[in-house]
């Protein structure tokens, strides 16, 4: 049976705290729940953003470490830094081994074209599949920080983020760029100071079942060492460009398409570069009901960035084989039943 | 700004009425003394909305120093911090 959807976006009935109108309207959609459109928060950001550029631009050996996946959106962030901002940028990807062929020739091409410095950083394989395999299986997160992310994308983003951060550190960098958009993360965190110490502190309970799982290994993936913490004097703010742009899909991809970008063919309709999002799709619906892309893509319909029949066409294309070959390569059984287990 | 406004439960209750909404939780979810992070309302990212949330409704900047646990670690030690500070 489909499930019901609002008639507006296309958040569906499983998702927290939803209801619906006598039209089939969420509450989203007429309640403004959540602190995503903040139109002020945004202008707010923008001008900040110019003002915090302006002040630090060309006193460091980067301006900024540039999150790079290969995909669309970061892609589309890198062009911006180095073309709108003018920013010297060292753009920094992580391997999760999972990265469409496709991807990675894109960020070949698009570095080459940009001119900039890359690093690639590759965690050992056997990491990265237990991590994931734990991510999915162990239900290691509270669901309530897993509404607009699935458990796998979470624990690679905490790798991808304290490794940015890492280098930003070594290097001395002011600034880390990251291709979210509103609807991935909320308007009042467009950009901030990174307090690494308070965010330690905050990320203890769940670098502590990491710890317990992978050994001391994970410090090497998911901390700042103690050394390098005694050398930082001031920490680098985090920055979500992507963020304060309106722009649709089709014209980032028009954007970003001289730079040599091709869309990758093996990844589902939600990701642009990674093979392993299917699964964690898969995972995540089957866990909890619905999508975790449901709330961003909602985001999108409701600044009229996107259709709702796209944003549908976009969660039904879930490619069958990459979800096979996850549950492959991370030793699963096809038949794992993902769901909670009844209180 | 009207400091008189500022008082411990209005603080609460605002404070609660954003967490429900931006965390999409009931209010009989949140412990009130317990630490929003232990308890899964929040991950760290939270902190920085909250922080925000602050900066926005009562008008001063939550600075790198002030987000520690003595602060942050639960909702009634948030509503003493921002009591403080707005009557400063």
């Amino acid at each position: 049976m489909s499930l019901k959807r609002c008639t507006k976006c296309i958040l569906s009935e499983n998702f927290p705290r939803i209801s619906f109108d006598e039209h089939g309207v969420c509450n989203f959609c007429t309640d403004s729940l959540l602190y995503t459109t903040e139109n002020e928060e945004i202008e707010k950001a923008k001008l900040e953003i110019v003002r915090m550029f302006d002040e630090k631009r060309g006193k460091h050996e980067y301006d900024a470490v540039v999150c790079y996946s290969g995909g669309k959106d970061s892609t589309y962030t890198l062009k911006l830094a180095v073309e709108k901002y003018k920013l010297k940028v060292l753009s920094f990807t992580l391997d999760n081994g999972f990265i469409s062929p496709v991807a990675f020739d894109n960020i070949q091409k698009v570095v080459s074209k940009l001119g900039i410095d890359q690093i690639t950083f590759r965690p050992s394989y056997g990491f990265m599949t237990g991590l994931y395999r734990f991510s999915s299986i162990d239900n290691i997160y509270n669901p309530r920080v897993l509404t607009r992310i699935s458990a796998n994308c979470n624990s690679c983003i905490s790798i991808v983020n304290n490794l940015a951060l890492k280098y930003a550190l070594e290097k001395d960098i002011p600034f880390i760029l990251a291709g979210f958009t509103l609807g991935q993360i909320p308007a009042n965190t467009i950009f901030y100071k990174n307090n690494y110490t308070f965010f330690k502190e905050s990320r203890e309970p769940i670098l502590k079942k990491f710890r317990e799982k992978f050994g001391p290994d994970v410090s090497r993936y998911m901390e700042i060492s103690e050394r390098l913490l005694k050398n930082t004097n001031d920490f680098p703010y985090n920055i979500n460009l992507m963020a304060v742009e309106d722009i649709t899909e089709n014209e980032i991809v028009e954007k970003i398409l001289p730079l040599g970008w091709l869309k990758p063919k093996d990844v589902d309709g939600c990701s642009t570069n990674c093979r392993i999002n299917s699964f964690n799709n898969f995972v995540h619906k089957q866990r909890y009901g619905y999508s975790p892309y449901e709330l961003e893509l909602s985001h999108l319909i409701r600044k009229g960035l996107l259709s709702r029949e796209e944003a549908i066409e976009k969660l039904d294309d879930q490619p069958q084989d990459q979800i096979d070959l996850a549950f492959k390569e991370l030793n699963i059984s096809p038949s794992h039943d993902f769901r909670l287990a009844p209180k | 700004m009207n400091k008189s406004l500022f008082t411990k439960d209005n603080i609460k209750a605002e404070l609660i009425v954003f967490l429900c909404r931006q965390f999409l939780v009931d209010e009989t979810d949140i412990d009130l003394e317990k630490s929003l992070v232990d308890t899964g309302i929040i991950d760290s990212m939270g902190l920085i909305e909250i922080a925000s949330f602050i900066q926005k409704t009562y008008g001063f900047k939550v600075t790198e120093e002030q987000m520690n646990r003595q602060n942050f670690g639960s909702v009634l030690k948030i509503v003493d911090f921002v009591e403080r500070e707005v009557n400063k």
